[in-house]
């Protein structure tokens, strides 16, 4: 069964309007910058909050249709919520929150509690099923509610993650176990990761959201290769330059060009990775490459074991060097350097 | 660190002391002066008498129910006027807090006007229950109902406002009806203001004077309280009076201590 959302809900000053599906054993990662409309979203997939205009469905089941006066609440909509806060109840016992929605249900106490115990064993933390939920870390709780989702057998799967306040090694171990359990689960799933990297991992697709907009949608690798927006540029570490293609020499708004092997006529973006920019300290000459220009550092940053240096100038540039080279070249804040590209490297695209 | 602070101007304005001293002093001598006038050596005698131990018994029995009485109207109703957003509902709290400010006296007469043989809902009352309120040991429970269920529910409908709402929304994900997740999560939530408004709505459906004496009357064996027993007493034997407080001032004493904790909390976060 699929999830699908075509429509659009206010909230306040916030306008949320998107088209998106979810199918049958998808994971889909919605990334987009705080205030974009992550948790609206799920929260009208959730029936936490309805539409005003379009639909919501579950396969050929409508959830949500204003238009035509249909609107499931949230407890026949048999949707699988992980909140970023757990949202587990406090006043009762592991085991008791995972029978919870099992005894909502109509599940006797005792059936609803072994498939507790089951489900809590499928995760790793059956040993937890007596504590109560102020007794648990931010990922045992994590588990506990994804749990809590699963037990009831959902439809689909909405999962809002809280990595961002788990410590380095927990979240390691619990974005390892989502995978497995993201990769049993048949159903569509949607998850909200606190970061890009995780969706690259977890998803088989990426919806980009920016001011209740759907800005961009596809596979991981489309989206680190043709970022379409600047915060997309940002997310997966690309430069972009939105400008006018004019047979291989895009022209930037804003000043200068790019050489790309090959464009496309008309409005492009032209994408660059940090790494395929070269440093020069002095203005390289028999340089194969087609693409050189100057600029000033404006930034240096370690990242992994490379430095990431931001640069301005007529094209402003993020580069990844080497510690070496940072070295060896004497780059420092302010120095004026030489940057270089191959014209291959340079990937140009139609703009949306 | 004091001295920092005296020197800086900020230790404790003299102007302030002898108020306060006087206050705390004009709070404290009744209190005191009722332990100091117990006729201690004739308590024995004093409760060995029937009619104590009756308006005891019926205190006790009548507060209770007065209190039941109040979890299972007042709970809903805080509910109500926590979360409903609906004309009206302003008016609904305003009704609510009418017998708080209202003196019980007036409350016992309007009781009469209300449910009394010759009151609003007075013929049909008679009819349902076969006999009228006034001067009823039912009409002692009523009385102290209205006088003291505000309490609960004005201490019960701040925890519902303050609850969190986010576990409730859990609950309906995870297929729980409204009246499920009312009774399984949002109740246990504010188990503990439940608790408290309990125990300030029976210590005041304990002491309940006013509305009790003009809706129950006063008398011996079905209707006459503690309270109102002391009445009787001062009138016609003033000194035996302070003996018959002794109960009430204990039960005040552990509600203090019982509720001192969470008043403190209060105090420390608003």
């Amino acid at each position: 069964m699929s999830l699908d959302v075509a429509g659009g809900v206010r909230v306040g000053e916030f306008d949320l309007d998107v088209s998106i599906d979810a199918a049958p054993g998808e994971v889909l990662a919605v990334l987009g910058p705080n205030g974009a409309g992550k948790s609206t979203l799920l929260r009208a997939l959730a029936g936490l909050l309805a539409l005003d205009t379009g639909a919501v469905r579950l396969g050929s089941h409508v959830l949500d249709d204003p238009a035509r006066g249909v609107f499931v609440a949230p407890q026949q909509r048999r949707l699988g919520v992980v909140f970023q806060d757990h949202r587990l109840v406090p006043h009762l016992r592991v085991v008791d929150n995972v029978a919870f929605g099992l005894r909502a249900r109509g599940a006797d106490a005792r059936n609803a509690r072994a498939a507790a115990h089951t489900w809590l064993d499928r995760l790793g933390v059956g040993e937890l099923a007596r504590r109560h939920p102020r007794q648990l870390s931010g990922g045992q709780a994590q588990r506990v509610a994804l749990a809590r989702a699963l037990a009831c057998e959902p439809e689909a799967l909405l999962m809002d993650e809280p990595l961002a306040a788990l410590d380095v090694q927990t979240r390691a171990e619990v974005q390892g176990g989502l995978r497995e359990h993201l990769g049993a689960y048949g159903g569509p799933a949607l998850i909200v990761p606190p970061d890009p990297i995780e969706a690259l991992l977890l998803a088989s697709r990426i919806v980009v959201l920016e001011r209740g907009r759907v800005v961009q949608v596809g596979s991981p690798a489309e989206i680190t290769s043709r970022p379409l927006t600047p915060y997309v540029a940002r997310l997966v570490g690309m430069n972009l330059y939105p400008g006018t293609a004019d047979g291989d020499t895009v022209r930037v708004d804003g000043g200068g060009s790019v050489v790309a092997a090959d464009a496309p006529g008309g409005r492009v973006l032209a994408a660059l990775r940090p790494s395929a920019i070269t440093v020069h300290t002095e203005q390289p000459h028999g340089s194969s490459a087609r693409n050189i220009w100057t600029a000033t550092i404006t930034s240096l940053v370690p990242l992994g074991d490379r430095i990431r240096v931001g640069t301005s100038g007529e094209l402003p540039a993020t580069v990844d060097v080497t510690a070496a080279a940072v070295a060896e070249l004497e780059l420092a804040l302010g120095r004026q350097v030489w940057l270089s590209a191959k014209a291959t490297d340079v990937t140009a695209y139609p703009a949306p | 660190m004091t001295r920092a602070r005296r020197g800086t101007g900020l230790g404790t304005p003299l102007v302030a002391v002898p108020p306060a001293v006087v206050g705390v002093a004009f709070l404290l001598v009744p209190t005191l002066a009722l332990l100091v006038r117990t006729p201690w050596d004739r308590l024995g005698a004093i409760y060995r008498d029937e009619h104590v131990w009756t308006a005891l018994r019926i205190s006790i029995e009548s507060s209770l129910e007065a209190t039941a009485l109040s979890l299972v109207f007042g709970v809903p109703l805080a509910w109500m006027l926590a979360r409903l957003r609906v004309p009206g509902i302003g008016l609904a709290r305003a009704i609510v807090t009418i017998p708080l400010v209202l003196p019980p006296v007036i409350g016992g007469v309007a009781l009469f006007n209300g449910f009394g043989r010759n009151g609003l809902l007075g013929r049909p009352i008679h009819t349902a229950l076969g006999q009228d309120l006034p001067f009823s040991y039912l009409g002692i429970v009523l009385a102290q109902v209205f006088v003291a269920m505000p309490f609960l529910v004005i201490t019960v409908e701040g925890a519902f406002r303050i609850s969190d709402r986010g576990i409730e929304e859990a609950a309906a994900t995870l297929g729980a009806s409204r009246s499920r997740i009312f009774l399984r999560v949002t109740v246990p939530l504010v188990m503990p203001a439940i608790v408290a408004g309990a125990v300030l709505c029976w210590a005041r459906a304990l002491g309940e004077f006013g509305a009790t004496l003009l809706f129950g009357g006063n008398v011996r064996g079905s209707t006459q309280t503690l309270p109102t027993l002391v009445l009787s007493v001062f009138q016609t034997n003033p000194a035996d009076a302070p003996a018959l407080a002794l109960p009430l001032m204990l039960v005040a004493v552990l509600v203090l201590v019982g509720l001192r904790d969470r008043w403190l909390r209060t105090a420390a976060t608003s």
